[in-house]
C-alpha cells in the first residue's frame, strides 16, 4: 500500500473526541445469552466476558458505528471493515459497575491497496473508565473505508 | 501446558448460528443488514450468506484462552480481521504458546473457518492464576 499525494486528503480527524455521555454497564442476562451464543457458560465470579471490552467501548463511546463513519465522510453503508483491534486490560470487566468511554481518533489515513483499491484507513483509541476514573482497559481499533468512488 | 511450543486445545463452533448473529446485532447496538439479511450479503458482492460479526469470532478466540488456562486472566489480545465467517460454518479457534515469564503466558492465536481458510491472526498474554 502506498499514500496517494495524486488524490484528495481524507478528512482531518486525527483528534477528534470520541468521549462518551453515558455510563455503559454490563448487564448480567444479556452477559449470559452472549455467553452461550458462543458456546460457554458465563462465568460465576462475576466478571464479564471479556469481548465486552469491544461492546462497552463501541456502545459507550460518544459517536454510533455510522456517526463514526460520517465523521470520516463515509457512509455506513458502503461497507466500513474491520481491520483490527488491540486491548490491553488493566483489570476483568465487572458485571453491574457502571463505565465511562473516554476515546479519540488517532488517525485517517487514505491508502491503495490491490485487493480493495483505494480506501481510508481508520485508527481509533478508547478506554474504559471505572466510576473512580481508572483506566481498566485501553482498546485500539483500525477500520477500513472502501472509497469506491475514489478507485 | 505451561511449556513454550505447546498447542493449546482447539475451542470449535459448529455451526456458526445466523440465529445469534441478530443478538449481537442488539449486544453491539449495530444493526448493520450484512448480519441480519443474506439478500443484503448478495446485493453486495459479499457471499450469499448472512456474516458473522468481527467480536463475535473474537470471543470464539477467548473462550479457546479461557479454556486452555483455568484461572488465569486475559491481559492483552490483538486481532486481525482477515476474512469473513458466515452462517452455518464451523469454525476452530486455536493457539500456540510463545513465552513464558514472570507469571504470564503470550501465545499466537487463530480462528480458521472450516475450509480452511484463515479469519482471526493475532496474539494474546494471559497472567497465570
Amino acid at each position: 500500500m502506498a499514500t496517494l499525494p495524486d488524490l484528495p486528503p481524507p478528512p482531518d480527524v486525527a483528534g477528534m473526541s470520541l468521549d462518551g455521555t453515558e455510563p455503559f454497564t454490563v448487564d448480567a442476562a444479556e452477559n449470559a445469552a452472549l455467553c452461550r451464543s458462543t458456546g460457554v457458560e458465563p462465568a460465576a465470579d462475576g466478571s464479564a466476558h471479556p469481548i465486552y471490552y469491544f461492546i462497552a467501548t463501541q456502545v459507550g463511546m460518544g459517536k454510533t458505528v455510522a456517526g463514526l463513519c460520517a465523521a470520516c465522510d463515509f457512509d455506513v453503508d458502503d461497507g466500513p471493515m474491520m481491520g483490527s483491534s488491540a486491548v490491553r486490560f488493566a483489570r476483568p470487566i465487572r458485571i453491574g459497575e457502571p463505565y465511562r468511554v473516554s476515546g479519540e481518533i488517532t488517525g485517517l489515513v487514505r491508502k491503495r491497496s490491490r485487493k480493495l483499491g483505494v480506501m481510508d484507513v481508520l485508527d481509533y483509541r478508547l478506554r474504559l473508565h471505572d466510576a473512580a476514573g481508572a483506566v481498566i482497559l485501553e482498546a485500539d481499533n483500525i477500520w477500513v473505508l472502501p472509497r469506491k468512488e475514489l478507485a | 501446558m505451561t511449556a513454550v511450543g505447546d498447542i493449546l486445545p482447539e475451542f470449535v463452533v459448529d455451526p456458526v448460528d445466523a440465529e445469534a448473529m441478530k443478538e449481537w446485532a442488539v449486544f453491539l447496538h449495530d444493526p448493520n443488514p450484512i448480519h441480519l439479511d443474506a439478500t443484503v450479503v448478495q446485493a453486495k458482492g459479499l457471499g450469499d450468506r448472512v456474516i458473522n460479526q468481527g467480536p463475535a469470532n473474537v470471543a470464539y478466540v477467548m473462550n479457546m484462552l479461557a479454556a486452555a488456562f483455568p484461572g488465569a486472566t486475559l491481559t492483552a489480545i490483538e486481532s486481525r480481521f482477515v476474512d469473513n465467517v458466515y452462517a452455518g460454518e464451523r469454525v476452530v479457534a486455536s493457539g500456540a504458546i510463545t513465552a513464558i515469564a514472570d507469571g504470564a503466558v503470550t501465545c499466537t492465536i487463530a480462528l480458521v473457518a472450516g475450509d480452511g481458510r484463515p479469519v482471526i491472526t493475532g496474539t494474546a498474554s494471559m497472567r497465570l492464576p
